[in-house]
């Protein structure tokens, strides 16, 4: 089923809790609105379910309005970050709960449906189990399958993992995801994780404050992120400021930072449209991702004081201080040799290449 | 699917996503006929004289020196002195279920609300077995050789009367407040530097307020407007406003009684709105997730501060069990005590000879306990639909929901005596609508005095429930093809069942001891109800009253105890 948000406006008084949001999802898409907390992305969630109307705006399934439609009428299979399984249910009978309402699809009975769909979370044979004493990846589990039973052309997911441990969200992730792309089943994700939300997504929207920022597959969204925000939200980043310098015939810009000069690479990759665009004496922001900062390499160089660091395993955070900025640079782990490098207090150069960096508008 | 079918499942669908509104619109229809309308047609008594509108009735009843001092102010006066002896009674209760482990613990917590069912009559009843000449009281007294004391008619035997019934009520509510409180603040408190006693007043009571606000105000609420215990107990020399009415309309003038009904339902209704107030700042009584420590009631090391507290305990210990099985001993007694004071079953043996040959003026103990009975039926079948739809629609936000909670809740503020004048006027004398006169029987009007009094229990018990549900089970359900009735049908009702029961139980019990409406409303001995049967015969000897008394008390807990059990099973299936 294919999913079209057209222009949706959503006010509360005088909140805008979305403003003018137009996405559309493929049928089949797994796709991810990412955001932090009060960006509105639970809100569009709602109003595709049809739990809030829009203020201005519609939501489309197939091209079909859904003004005015009851969430009942809509097929949607929601599962919220608490679950809300009935306690007064057992599990077998909450996730047959939308089967009295519509046939199981492809035929069968209504226990063989159960079943199926208790087989594919991986929970076969607890039908007669009480939700309550489930553990929260298990509960988890049932209202996936609970959602899915009735076969729903759409499936919303609001924050389902935040209640879990890191250890087991990554599998659970995998799980939802190998089982979206198995029934095919449309699918829209809300997460406030970023990594979570590159990790699964076939497409990411961004949303900041009740807007879109930026659509986009999950590489494209973190190599050219387009406005400051984006490049900040996914990952760490490093983000400059500065006044272009010249725009050199060869090719690239340079940009001033301070009192150092960068040069970026010509092409819309790194330049984006604001950076086509620009001449001397523009202000033009660009970033460069921490791993793109290599400790002795690159021409753009960078020297900076090591104010700190945060092993992490297979890379390490250092956190730089150049003339008051502070960058983030990952090194990957080189074991015990390379610890003496980046102590405190230590000078470090590092540096860049033309093309590593990004223009953000 | 053939086409008619469809259009069927339509219109079918369609109704059930607007039953809501429809039963909300049907309750508001059943409440503006058998509640305002009635209850205004007694207040225009107390504003119109032959026919123009005036505060004369009034102004009169606010500047008599008689109505002001000996009534009204006698009236705050003993519901004062009631609250306070309510307080004093149920807080070291509260305390003890709170803070104690003991054997027995959960069952007395139980009990707690057995006194608030009981018919008023029927304490009212058993303090005069207690506090009378011949009372048990009297009778302790002479067998230790001390001299009779006069205690009917006091304004002391009013306050324990009324102790008896809500003291209990003050220690739920107040219990259930300090279950609640997070025994982590406590601990924090402490670790700041504030010892026991400070923590206490600092973090543990600021909590209890609320709760113990809610208990207070009910009490003075129920208190202000007592009547059969103060009919009893205090005959008309000491009289409430709301005795006063009942005199002024039985010698028919209707204007004075009007304006003192007036005048208490003005004191009432602000009192619940205060009440209101307080049960909202309650914090939802679920317990704790970290409840404060309690301890053995018996301490483990004997200090002189332990044994004065195990002391203490046990002194209250003695006077909870005078107040509350006394009364009920001595009704029981005092059934089965002649006239010459030895043993006998004599009473009841009157009650059955009324029963076989009584006239048909006469006051009969079968029927009394079928009309009870049946009453009890209708107001079931009519004050639980009502309370739940009223608690559903006070846990939505909306605007005006503020008017809707005071204006469902206002039955409770208004006297039962002017539900049952207004009913008798408005109703079963019938009222003239475009040339028809519309006409109830008395049977139909007691139904609907009882319902109007017992739904307002109905929605106290199911409303924290419903407030408590998460949102998203309902959404869930919607989103699972479920219509927005059959969410409620089937997520939301099996999760409040367990208060639905409870407030079934409540007007089960509230309609069996109904007095104050049913004493107006059962003119002629056709209709007249247990709690009315006592009364009649308390004019006479106390035996054949106690007897009566002791049905009373037998029927109402068994009715109790059974829609509990049947409720609570039903549930289960």
């Amino acid at each position: 089923m294919r999913l079209e948000l057209d222009a949706v406006s959503k006010r509360y008084g005088s909140t805008t809790a979305l403003d003018s949001v137009s996405l559309s999802v493929d049928d089949g898409e797994f796709f991810t609105l990412v955001g932090p907390s009060g960006c509105g992305k639970t809100t569009t969630l709602r109003c595709i379910a049809g739990f809030e109307s829009p203020t201005e705006g519609t939501v489309r399934f197939d091209g079909e309005s859904m003004v005015g439609v009851a969430p009942e009428s809509r097929g949607v299979g929601v599962v919220f970050q608490n679950y809300a399984l009935f306690p007064h249910l057992s599990v077998g009978e909450n996730v047959a709960y939308g089967l009295r309402f519509t046939d199981p699809p492809g035929g069968g009975s209504r226990d063989e449906r159960v079943a199926e769909l208790l087989d594919l979370v991986d929970l076969a044979g607890f039908e007669d189990r009480d939700p309550d004493s489930l553990s929260g990846g298990q509960q988890q589990r049932v209202a996936l399958a609970r959602a899915l039973a009735p076969g729903p052309d759409l499936l919303l997911l609001d924050e389902p993992m935040s209640a879990l441990d890191a250890r087991l969200r990554d599998r659970l992730r995998r799980q939802v995801k190998r089982i979206q792309s198995d029934l095919g089943v449309t699918t829209v994700y809300v997460t406030h994780d970023q990594s979570e939300a590159l990790a699964v997504s076939d497409r990411v929207a961004v949303l900041n404050g009740g807007r879109v920022e930026q659509v986009g597959q999950p590489r494209e969204l973190y190599r050219r992120p387009r406005t400051r925000f984006v490049a900040e939200f996914l990952g760490e980043n490093n983000v400059l400021d500065g006044v272009v310098e010249s725009r050199p015939e060869t090719g690239g810009i340079r940009v001033g930072v301070g009192d150092a000069v960068f040069t970026l690479a010509e092409g819309r990759r790194v330049l984006g449209e604001a950076g086509s665009r620009a001449g001397a004496g523009d202000e033009l922001t660009f970033c460069v991702r921490p791993e793109q900062l290599r400790v002795g390499a690159g021409t753009n160089k960078i020297r900076g004081t090591v104010v700190d660091t945060e092993f992490q395993g297979a890379t390490t955070r250092v956190r730089l201080d150049w003339g008051g900025t502070e960058l983030v640079v990952a090194v990957e782990d080189g074991g015990e040799q390379s610890d003496a490098g980046f102590e405190v207090g230590t000078t470090l150069e590092v540096g860049f290449a033309p093309a590593s960096a990004h223009v953000v508008e | 699917m053939s086409r008619a079918s469809a259009s069927v499942r339509r219109v079918a669908r369609a109704l059930e996503q607007r039953l809501l509104t429809l039963v909300a619109a049907l309750t508001a229809v059943v409440l503006l006929v058998l509640f305002y309308y009635p209850v205004a047609t007694v207040f225009a008594d107390a504003v119109l004289v032959d026919g123009r509108l005036t505060i004369e009735p009034i102004a009169a009843v606010l500047t008599s020196e008689f109505y002001l001092v000996d009534i009204i102010w006698f009236t705050a006066k003993q519901a004062f002195y009631s609250t306070l002896a309510s307080l004093a009674l149920g807080l070291p209760a509260a305390w003890l279920f709170a803070r104690f482990e003991f054997r027995g613990r959960e069952t007395l917590r139980s009990l707690t609300i057995l006194p608030f069912v009981m018919p008023s009559i029927m304490v009212a009843i058993g303090f005069v077995a207690t506090f009378g000449r011949n009372g048990t009281l009297n009778r302790a007294l002479s067998l230790v050789g001390l001299p009779p004391v006069e205690l009917l008619f006091t304004l002391e035997a009013i306050v324990v009367a009324h102790a008896f019934y809500n003291a209990p009520l003050v220690a739920r509510v107040v219990t259930a407040a300090w279950e609640s409180v997070d025994a982590r603040t406590v601990e924090t408190a402490r670790s700041l530097g504030a010892n026991p006693r400070r923590a206490f007043r600092d973090v543990v009571l600021p909590q209890l307020l609320p709760s113990i606000g809610v208990g207070a105000t009910l009490t003075f609420i129920f208190t202000f407007a007592s009547f059969p215990i103060v009919l009893a107990l205090g005959g008309f020399q000491l009289a409430t406003i709301e005795v006063f009415v009942y005199s002024r309309v039985r010698d028919l003038a209707y204007a004075e009684a009007a304006s003192l009904a007036v005048v208490e339902t003005a004191v009432s209704i602000t009192l619940t709105a205060v009440y209101l107030r307080y049960e909202a700042g309650q914090r939802s009584a679920g317990g704790a997730a970290n409840p404060l420590p309690r301890r053995s009631v018996l301490p483990a090391d004997w200090t002189p501060k332990s044994a004065l507290r195990t002391v203490g305990i046990a002194g209250y210990a003695l006077v909870v069990g005078l107040v509350f099985v006394v009364p009920v001993a001595s009704m029981v007694l005092a059934s089965v005590t002649g006239g010459d004071g030895g043993l006998t079953l004599a009473n009841y043996a009157f009650l059955a000879e009324r029963q076989a040959t009584g006239a048909s003026f006469q006051v009969k103990p079968l029927p009394a306990i079928l009309n009870s009975l049946g009453f009890a039926a209708g107001t079931l079948v009519v004050a639980v639909p009502m309370g739940v739809t009223m608690a559903v629609l006070t846990t939505r936000r909306y605007r005006g929901r503020g008017l809707i909670d005071v204006l469902s809740m206002a039955p409770f503020a208004v006297s039962g005596i002017v539900v049952g004048l207004g009913l008798l006027r408005g109703l079963v004398f019938g009222v003239d609508v475009l040339g028809t006169r519309i006409r109830v029987t008395g049977a139909i009007a007691i139904v609907a005095a009882h319902a109007v009094g017992a739904y307002p229990f109905v929605t106290r018990n199911v409303a924290p429930l419903f407030a408590r549900l998460d949102g998203r089970l309902v959404e869930s359900a919607r989103s699972l093809g479920a219509t927005r009735t059959r969410a409620l049908v089937d997520i939301e009702l099996p999760l409040v069942w367990t208060g639905v029961v409870a407030g079934a139980a409540f007007a089960v019990a509230i309609s069996i001891g109904e007095f104050d409406s049913t004493i107006i409303l059962a003119e002629g001995a056709g209709s007249y109800t247990m709690p009315v049967a006592v009364e009649r015969f308390l004019g006479r000897r106390l035996g054949p009253a106690t007897a009566m008394g002791c049905l009373l008390l037998l029927v109402t807990s068994a009715s109790f105890l059974v829609v509990d059990r049947f409720g609570g099973r039903w549930g289960e299936l």
